[in-house]
């Protein structure tokens, strides 16, 4: 016979409003096998839990139903709360009568006899509860990092500083992200590249990481504490080992007309490059679609000119399987591309550009050497239109969201135009400007009040060409909406910040929810924001949402405390409701035919096979075996086994058959 | 027959095989399955026109299988269901010596998988003219109509299993039907319980029925068993585009994801 407490909480108001609790506690206090049954006001309490632990105590019970809120919310409390009392936490179940019952039904007999119901049916499946022990799983003390932009570099240095091993995957053939494609950063115009190069030292040099560029994850499997990433290293065609990075091999490549990617198609690089001369690995990749002897089947001169005979034609990617404990998501943003403004005439004029675009004009280290000289012709812009909101805030357009770094940059642009054409006449048009951060509504004033800017507020509709100009039409909403016309020699659109080409893959990938823009989604957005629904993998930068620098930074470091912490266990502690294959004595071992649908439906590859073998070491049955460490207990292979022989911890068939039988037999 | 009987006489002698499952005469001629084990045996095996019954079936029972290295008389469907059998790893290549009896009278041996993937790819294995019909007819039924029709069927059943020995792919130890801790289908053969077996069998053969037909040439009550599988044939097909027992790696429809899946049954 069962000895099983009922405790019925009224949640304050929440579930005694509809529900007469004290009934709920008498009607269940009569069910065979409960011993003891109360209602109390806040059963989450501090006195609440302590009223649980001691009729525990009392009435020796072996087995806990509190009827409360949903278990999400408090199953854990009170399992904790069992275990102090001394009995195993799994034999305590929660019977949902808030979420369930009191709140979507109103104040009637019929809410408070449902109530009475859900609580009888947790009743009998707890008198099936078996006690269980919980499952420790050894943690993996190495971190993988996805993307080696700022947010990636910023969270693999401090995972890396606190003592732990980093794997980073980087796309392209060099880490830095967009933050090396920028000149000056606001709000205190310090060269990008100045601060961001000898991060990227260091994440070269330091001990604990290990770099991967050109590389893209491609499997990842496990959970939390122990994944397993296959990792694609894409042929650089190049001994990496043998190169020292001389160059001589890009300077002779005849292929010198490939449109720079990392000067946004303003410049012009080789078949085979560094993207840009601070690149880290400082080795160069043969970008094999437009080298001419993969094209063509000749050419070659990069391996003649070699002086340490590093160029390997036949080099085939490589695949790389690693163990890692923790995931951060650090593959950033992208902007919008040029077909997306047909009105705006991009990529039909070549005057206009992107705000990425006039960061490389401005860089130093551009095409232009840090001049302002427009793409067509090469002059220097007397008058520039910056158009702020360029597809962002546009529900039109299908990006509703503000791209947050558009108003800053623009104002930095502004304000560099002006340093350097003194004669130039810059022009804004914005929506609102949005500057909230430390010293940025200070920078957009001091780029307005001492340098001049003419600020406009309101859309612009249309950008065409009229004698070597490029006539910006818009209105001023300021002025009572006036139409308002500028000959421009240079337009500048400030294009929304979207999610990267791939993200909604790799999300796939690596099994983390995202956003209707692709954008990776946090667990909360306020109180969880760098961890995502999937345990041990967590977010940095702007592959969450369009971020500044400071912010990617922030979130990185956030993301790599999260990672320290759970790397500060030796093992993690897992609750024990997993899956399990029966056994039965000899000669049928198990009711399990091996079949293995289990194992092709299993989302965890938790599905093992397990070969029985007579004396002699002749296999005589395969079986399914399930690793406890990986199972998630989601039942879908339960569900799938036609021979019923896979059933799962906590919720059994025989559990639930029960809990049916409870409510039909009533 | 005799270039039959002589092939069965060679294959045990060199110790090939050590059990034949082919056809012979039972009493008052009915043709019924053999294990041939030694000579005598195999001057019984008999093959002519009449000779349809999957014998695929007897591949994985216990009985025959401890007999050692079978080999097996196979006709289209009998090839069918060994090509789902080693999809769920039931039998492995090379196992199980095949020779199949070709519609134009000749025997073929089969000596590996790949072969019998090959002929199945050329061969037709679709459902009969006056089945599909039938399927037709009960997929113009309303659904109350079929629901009648099919509980006026089962209404019939006597529970006695039948179905189950004879189907290829009937070959778990213990069946759903059998475990009773707890017991989610009824044993008894009453209305109830008679629909949930019926059922739970027809979900455990979706996308797995190799259309033989077994199931409704063993009930002895005459329940047309088979249209309750067969209807479910080309649904799967359609959604997911697998047809069971053509490959012998093939994945099973209702257990792999593809991104590229169709989704239009989700509401």
């Amino acid at each position: 016979m069962s000895r099983i407490g009922v405790f019925v909480c009224h949640c304050g108001e929440n579930i005694s409003a509809t529900v007469n609790c004290e009934k709920v506690a008498k009607i269940t206090g009569e069910l065979k096998g409960v011993e003891f049954s109360t209602d109390y006001k806040y059963m989450c309490s501090d006195p609440g839990q302590t009223l649980l632990k001691e009729a525990i105590k009392e009435h020796k019970l072996d087995g806990v139903v509190v009827a409360a809120c949903s278990p999400r919310m408090h199953e854990p409390t009170f399992r904790k709360a069992c275990a102090e009392a001394g009995l195993n936490p799994f034999l305590c179940e929660m019977s949902n009568i808030r979420e369930h019952c009191s709140w979507v039904h109103p104040k009637d007999d019929l809410t408070t006899e449902k109530a009475q119901d859900l609580v009888r049916v947790m009743v009998e499946k707890v008198k099936k509860n078996k006690a269980l022990n919980s499952i420790k799983v050894p943690v993996t003390k190495t971190a993988l990092v996805i993307g080696g932009g700022i947010a990636g570099i910023q969270a693999a240095l401090d995972i890396a500083n606190c003592g732990h091993k980093v794997i980073m995957v980087e796309k392209q053939p060099s880490i830095g992200g967009h933050m090396s494609q920028l000149s000056e950063t606001f709000p205190t115009l310090d060269c990008s590249q100045c601060i961001l190069t000898p991060r990227m030292v260091e994440v070269a040099q330091h001990p604990n990481i290990t770099l991967h560029t050109y590389s893209e994850v491609e499997v990842v499997d496990g959970f939390i504490g122990n994944f397993k990433v296959k990792i694609r290293k894409k042929s650089k065609s190049l001994d990496e080992h043998l190169c020292t990075g001389c160059g001589l091999c890009t300077t002779k490549c005849p292929q010198k007309k490939i449109p720079n990617e990392f000067e946004r198609g303003l410049g012009f690089r080789p078949a085979i490059y560094v993207p840009f001369p601070q690149a880290v690995p400082n080795k160069p990749v043969i970008d094999r679609e437009n080298c001419t002897y993969y094209i063509k089947g000749k050419c070659k001169v990069c391996e003649i000119v070699c002086p340490t005979k590093a160029i390997r034609f036949d080099q085939e990617d490589e695949i790389v399987e690693v163990a890692v404990g923790a995931i951060v998501l650090a593959t950033g943003f992208d902007v919008l591309q040029p077909d997306f403004f047909p009105e705006y005439g991009y990529g039909k004029y070549k005057d206009v550009i992107d705000g990425l675009q006039f960061e490389r004009l401005a860089s130093a280290s551009g095409p232009t050497q840090g001049q302002i000289r427009r793409p067509s012709d090469g002059k220097e812009p007397k008058k520039i239109v910056f158009v702020a909101c360029a597809g962002s805030r546009d529900p039109a357009k299908g990006i509703e969201y503000c791209s947050k770094i558009c108003c800053m940059y623009t104002a930095k642009h502004a304000m560099l135009y002006k340093h350097k054409v003194h004669d130039g006449t810059p022009y804004v048009f914005y929506m609102d400007i949005r500057a909230g951060g430390k010293m940025y509504e200070e920078f957009v004033r001091r780029t307005i009040v001492e340098d001049g800017t003419h600020y406009v507020r309101g859309r612009v509709s249309t950008i065409y060409e009229k004698n070597g100009k490029l006539i910006v039409r818009g209105a001023d909403t300021l002025m009572g909406g006036i139409p308002i016309e500028i000959e421009a020699d240079m337009v500048v659109l400030a294009t929304a910040g979207v999610a990267n080409k791939g993200a909604e893959e790799l999300a796939q990938t690596v099994h983390v929810s995202y956003d209707s823009y692709k954008f990776f989604a946090e667990a909360h957005p306020k109180l969880k924001p760098v961890e995502t629904n999937t345990a041990g993998i967590f977010l940095a930068g702007a592959c969450q949402a369009p971020k500044d620098i400071p912010e990617s930074v922030a979130a990185a470091s956030g993301a790599a405390v999260k990672v320290a912490a759970l790397f500060s266990n030796d093992e993690l502690t897992r609750d024990p409701l997993v899956a399990l294959v029966n056994r039965q004595p000899a000669p049928v071992f198990s009711t399990c035919v091996g079949c293995f649908l289990c194992q092709s439906v299993c989302p965890y590859q938790a599905i093992e096979r397990e070969e029985i073998k007579n004396r002699n070491g002749e296999v005589i049955k395969t079986l399914a075996r399930v690793n406890e460490g990986l199972c998630q207990g989601c039942g879908t292979c339960v569900a799938l086994c036609r021979t019923k022989a896979i059933d799962i911890h906590g919720y059994s068939n025989q559990q639930v058959y029960t809990e049916i039988m409870a409510l039909l037999n009533d | 027959m005799s270039e039959l009987i002589k092939k069965v006489k060679a294959l045990l002698n060199d110790k090939t095989i050590n059990v034949f499952v082919g056809y012979e005469k039972g009493s008052a001629d009915r043709i019924r399955a053999c294990f041939a084990r030694n000579e005598a045996q195999a001057n019984k095996v008999f093959f002519d026109a009449s000779c349809t019954q999957n014998l695929a079936g007897y591949l994985l029972k216990h009985e025959v299988k401890h007999f050692g290295k079978l080999g097996i008389l196979a006709n289209v469907a009998a090839l069918r269901s060994i090509m789902q059998l080693a999809s769920e790893f039931q039998i492995k290549d090379g196992e199980v010596y095949v020779l199949f009896a070709n519609p134009d009278g000749t025997f073929v041996e089969f000596n590996d998988f790949h072969s019998i993937e090959a002929y199945l790819q050329t061969t037709d294995t679709g459902i009969k003219a006056e089945e599909q019909e039938r399927i037709a007819s009960l997929e113009a039924m309303s659904n109350n109509e079929r629901w009648l029709f099919w509980n006026k069927e089962f209404e019939k059943c006597i529970k006695c299993y039948a179905c189950r020995a004879a189907c290829p792919m009937c070959y778990c130890h213990r069946c759903t039907t059998d475990v009773n801790q707890p017991q989610w289908i009824p044993v008894a053969s009453h209305e109830r319980g008679n629909l949930d077996y019926h059922l739970m069998r027809a979900m455990h053969l979706a996308g797995r029925c190799v259309n033989c037909g077994e199931c409704a040439t063993a009930c002895p009550m005459d329940i047309p068993l088979n249209l309750l599988t067969y209807q479910l044939i080309s649904p799967i097909k359609e959604t997911f585009g697998a047809t069971a027992g053509m490959k012998a790696d093939a994945t099973y429809a209702l257990s792999t994801y593809k991104p590229d899946d169709k989704e239009n049954f989700i509401i």
